[in-house]
Order: C-alpha cells, then structure tokens, then sequence
C-alpha cells in the first residue's frame, strides 16, 4: 500500500503531462502588406524616432509577440525569461489592433461600438497598434497626477515600456533585448495607410504639393498622443451624472468587452464578474457605496496596489470610457435584474 | 497491521478507474463555454472540493476546529481549546495543485495531489466537474506500545478521492466523494484498515459574498466501528477581496481525511459539535501561461 500512491502519482504525471507542460505557442500572425506609415512620412524627411531599430529579425519580433502577449519567452540564451508580471499580461490592458475607426479623434462611443464591431476587448490602455507612430505616450493627466514618475517615459516609448513593466504591471525590470523585442515587435504594428480612411481626396493632396505639406497633411490623419483626462465622480451617486440618461444595451457591451475582460473566470482579478444575479445584485447595491466596490469610484479612481495585495485595477479615462458609458452600465446592471 | 488480497484488488480497480477518467478526459470535446466556479474555494468544510488552485498560486490555509460546544460555559462552549492546521496549497497548472499541510490534533503532517480531470462546461458540454484527489497523512505521536516493532509506515495513511460535482444554476452547487481510505495501522484488530466512504456535498449561494455549505461523509456498513461517527458539517462561505473566510460547526475534530472520514468521535445526538473555521488567502508566486 505504500507504493500505491506514488505509483498513482506516476500515472496521473504522464496523463497530465499535457497540462502541466503545454507548449509555448506563439501567435503567428500574417504580416498585412499596406503601405506603412512611417515609411511615407521617412521617404518626405520625417526624422526617425529615439525607438527607432534599424537592425530586426524574425527572432526579435516573435521574443517581443510573446513578451506581450504571454509574458515571457525564450531568451537568446534558449532559457525561459521569467513572467514580467505575476498578475497580468500586456494585454490585459492593452489591445494590439486597431481600436478606433477614425484615428484622427478620440470617440469612446464610437470606440465602443467599434469595438462591438470587431469583438475586440473595452479597455482602459491604449492599443499598442500605432504605438510607434506617436510622439509622446503617458499624457496630460497622468503627468499632472504622477509627475517624476513618468517624466522620463512621457517623451520615450523605451521608458514607457519599463514603465509599464515596472509600475504599471507591477513586475520586473526589462532587459535591454526584451524592450528591443518588444519594439521590433511594436514596429510590425506601425500604421498603415489603409488605416487612415485614406480617400481619393487625401490622394490628390499628396499630389503637386511639397513634402512639407503631404507630412503635414498625413499626420493630421492620426494623433500623434493618447490624451488623457481624468474623470470626476457624479456629484451625487444615487442621481449619477447629471442630464444623462444609461443605455442598457451599450452597457451589457461594456460589461461584457470591458469589466469581463479581467473579472472572469481564472482572470487577472479574484471578483469573478459573471452574468448571475448574485453578482448584478451585488454591484447593483453598491453603486451608492463609498469606496471601490461603487462602479463610479472604481472606474474614475481605479485602486491601488498594496502590499501584499499588489493586483489592482487601473481606472478609465473620459477618453477610454465616457460619463455617458458609465451610465449605461449602471443602466445595465439595474435593468439586468 | 492486516494486508489482504482484496485491498490489493481494490487498489488496482481504484488505478483502472483512474486510468479509464483520464482517458475519458483526453477524449473530451470543448463544447460549450467552461462553467464558472462549482465552490468558492478548494475546500468545503473540512474535505477538499472539485476546484483547484490557479496556476502559479499558493493557497494559505489556517483552519481552527474548537472544542465541543457541550463542554457548556465552563469551557466557552469549546473555545478553550483549539486544534490547528496550518497549509500551504499550490497550483502549478490550473488544472493540478500540490499541498502541505501539518495539524496539531496527533500531530500529523500531511501531503496531497490534485488533479482536475474534467470541467463543467454549458450549453450541452461536460455536465459535472471531476477531480482526483490522493493524499498521506503522517501520524506524529510517539508510539506507545514499545512491545511492537514500530516502523515509520506504520504512522501513513492513505486517501484516494474521486470528486464528482455539478453546479445546477447559479445558486446550488453539490458533491459527490466516493473516498478510499487505507491506514497502515489502526487501533486494535476491530478497527479496519480499508473504509470506503461515500461524501456528498452541497453549496448555495445566498448572495455574492455569502454561500451556506453542507458536508456529510458516510462510510459504508460495518466499515467504522465503535466509537467512531460519520462526519457532518454546516458552514458559511464569506469571500472578501483575496480572503475567504469559512464558518461551520461540525462534529469533526480531525481536519485531514484520515480523521473525518475513519476517525470522527464527536456525534451531532449528543451535542459534540464544534465550531471551527477556515481562513484562506491567496498568494501568487509566479506568473501564469496564458491570461
């Protein structure tokens, strides 16, 4: 009998071996040829960015698909790097693809309905898709609020990615060729001209004009920075904000592309946000509350990590989720029940 | 110390049965989006549930298991004395945990395996969850009767589990636990080594926070003999952000197998139930293969 357990265990390992040591598969995805941003705007003497990489392989760009996307990969040296973050993956936040039909303004309604378009996840990050064709990256409030923080990162998308890895994700510090892995990979995201809404108009515009004017004229087809504003809570709870009317049909696409993105099963948070009644009920009774467990308070003031708890849920800014939107969730839970 | 042939056929069964859910497993189509959580936590009250650590998490257990509550106000209905587990459970996929525990009540260590074999799934997919369950329990008193030659087998116990669960709605959940227990060495020649029990229990979620749990392990006939019981427990489920917390009385002493399931003294008739509970807090140590 003594041997009955490890030989059960012996068994069991090799049935489970499957689970238990799954293959670390890449994501491969089909490079679009389009006509890239960044070269049109080089080819008409556009100064190549600080994050520029002149040298990048095949390699590089998996080792960076694989940073984001998993949170590790396999290292030169043919070694498993370690997770950057114990609690989440780049993409927990951030989407990879193109999240905004019109790139040339900030729309969350129609970045929602986009989004419902494509089944892309409502998140509170920026997509890294035209990550590199921007100029500056934490913005506006984020500078007022964390000041000497993200100083450096404001004005470098190699900071802001140690940022990110650092501080936001709560993890480790990048090694030189993972940020360069992750740039090589970024730079297979750069815009493309198919993305601009590019019509017969813009054609003849950079047509019999100088290279000055046709760079002009395609960097007002993009922005060039996330902006980013900082929400107020309603003034009063219980009334929501004020003149606005929640629209349930919005906010179950919220719910759903935005809230269950982390708050599912086996997610990046331990509140499970499901369908039941339970749950609705729950956020439903807390809407008035003071504290994170209001949809308000969590979604304009996030919350913190801590020690020993050092998960924690970044909010939404008016450009990632509208006054309006956050009604129609509120709509969503009241009526779901 | 009784080793019989027919011990020896129920092992084997016991692996083919393993070997046939594993390969039942293997064979499974995903139809169907995978179920949320049959309980809040691995435990339910003092047996294990269906559910399983996340990958790269470790599992914290502090459980406390008082007197009994007929020892009257003298002894603060049992809270003058306590019995204490302290354990350490880790996920190293989603699917399979490890864990160690030790207990003050014989001062015994225990170690265990987990696997979950198969996950409830909606929409006409896998209708229950499965999870194996095997652990030693290691007795830590000294022994006593020197006129017998004391091995370090004889303190082992074994415990092999199959968890059945199904969660019914989004409010009731229940538990099946055909459970096989082997102790190396029993009290006297009226005791059995072998005791097949089957557990059952069941949750129902009052509230986000909030579930009532029911826990029963019934040995088969003639399995336990004086003064042994079967074991019964009711509790409260209280989730907080990282945290659960279980409340429950019960008339288990015993917080390993080896002691609800074969060597329960206390009986619910004659007012030898005990308050206890569970603290559970969560910790992960590493990151995880997918988001």
């Amino acid at each position: 009998m003594k041997y009955s357990l490890a030989f059960i265990t012996l068994v069991m390992s090799s049935l489970l071996i499957g689970s238990v040591g799954d293959v670390f598969e890449v994501e491969k995805k089909a490079v679009l040829v389009d006509v890239s941003i960044s070269d049109m705007l080089f080819s008409l003497g556009e100064p190549k960015p600080a994050h520029y990489i002149d040298s990048v392989s095949l390699e590089m760009i998996q080792r960076g698909n694989e940073l984001i996307h998993f949170g590790r990969t396999i290292a030169p040296n043919g070694k498993n790097t370690k997770h950057i973050s114990k609690f989440y993956k780049c993409i927990s936040c951030h989407n990879t693809v193109k999240e905004d039909p019109n790139l040339a303004e900030v729309n969350p309604e129609r970045r929602l309905d986009y989004a419902r378009e494509m089944d892309i996840p409502f998140l509170q990050g920026s997509t890294f898709y035209g990550i590199v064709n921007r100029e500056t990256w934490y913005n506006d409030d984020y500078v007022v609020k964390y000041g000497g923080l993200v100083e450096k990162a404001k004005n470098s998308l190699e900071e802001s990615i140690q940022l990110c890895a650092e501080v936001c994700s709560q993890g480790r510090t990048l090694k030189q060729w993972e940020i360069e892995s992750i740039l090589a990979y970024f730079w297979t995201l750069d815009l493309k001209k198919s993305d601009l809404n590019w019509t017969a108009e813009d054609e003849k515009k950079m047509t019999n004009t100088s290279d000055d004017e046709r760079l002009l004229h395609i960097k007002k087809k993009f922005l060039a920075k996330s902006p980013a504003t900082f929400g107020e809570l309603p003034e009063s709870k219980s009334e929501g904000y004020k003149g606005l009317e929640g629209n349930p049909v919005n906010g179950k696409i919220i719910y759903e592309l935005g809230c269950q993105h982390c708050h599912r099963e086996k997610g990046e948070s331990d509140v499970v946000l499901d369908d039941s009644k339970a749950t609705l009920n729950w956020l439903k009774r807390n809407i008035t509350a003071n504290g994170d467990l209001s949809i308000y308070e969590i979604i304009r003031k996030g919350t913190y990590a801590a020690e020993g708890h050092k998960e924690y849920m970044p909010h939404y800014t008016l450009e990632k989720m509208s006054d309006q939107q956050i009604e129609d969730l509120r709509s969503y839970i009241e009526s779901a029940i | 110390m009784k080793e019989h042939l027919k011990t020896r056929r129920l092992r084997i069964a016991g692996i083919a049965v393993f070997c046939c859910i594993a390969t039942l497993t293997k064979a499974q189509d995903a139809k169907g989006e995978l179920e949320g959580k049959t309980f809040y936590d691995t435990r339910i009250v003092n047996g294990q549930s269906v559910e399983t650590n996340n990958e790269g998490v470790m599992k914290f257990i502090i459980a406390h298991r008082f007197g009994p509550v007929n020892g009257g106000g003298y002894e603060l209905y049992g809270l003058d004395q306590s019995t204490i587990r302290l354990g350490f459970d880790y996920g190293i996929s989603d699917n399979v945990s490890i864990g160690i525990g030790r207990s003050s009540n014989e001062k015994t260590g225990d170690v265990f395996f987990k696997a979950r074999l198969l996950r409830q799934r909606t929409n006409g997919g896998t209708p229950i969850s499965l999870t194996w369950f095997s652990g030693i329990a290691a007795r830590g008193l000294k022994f006593v009767d020197d006129g017998r030659e004391n091995k370090f087998e004889h303190r082992l116990a074994y415990t092999h589990q199959v968890l059945i669960a199904r969660k019914w709605n989004e409010r009731l959940s229940t538990q099946l636990m055909p459970s096989f227990l082997h102790r190396n060495l029993v009290l006297d020649t009226s005791q059995k080594n072998d005791i097949i029990s089957i557990g059952a229990a069941a949750r129902y979620v009052a509230s986000k926070r909030f579930t009532f749990s029911l826990e029963y392990y019934h040995a088969l006939p003639d399995m336990l003999s004086d003064p042994f019981e079967n074991s019964l427990a009711l509790g409260i489920d209280w989730e907080t952000k990282g945290h659960v917390f279980q409340f429950h009385f019960g008339n288990s002493l015993g917080m390993t197998e080896k002691f609800f399931i074969g060597e329960n003294t206390g009986s619910w008739a004659d007012g030898d139930v005990r308050f206890g509970f569970n603290i559970t807090r969560d910790f992960k140590i590493k990151g995880r293969k997918s988001r």
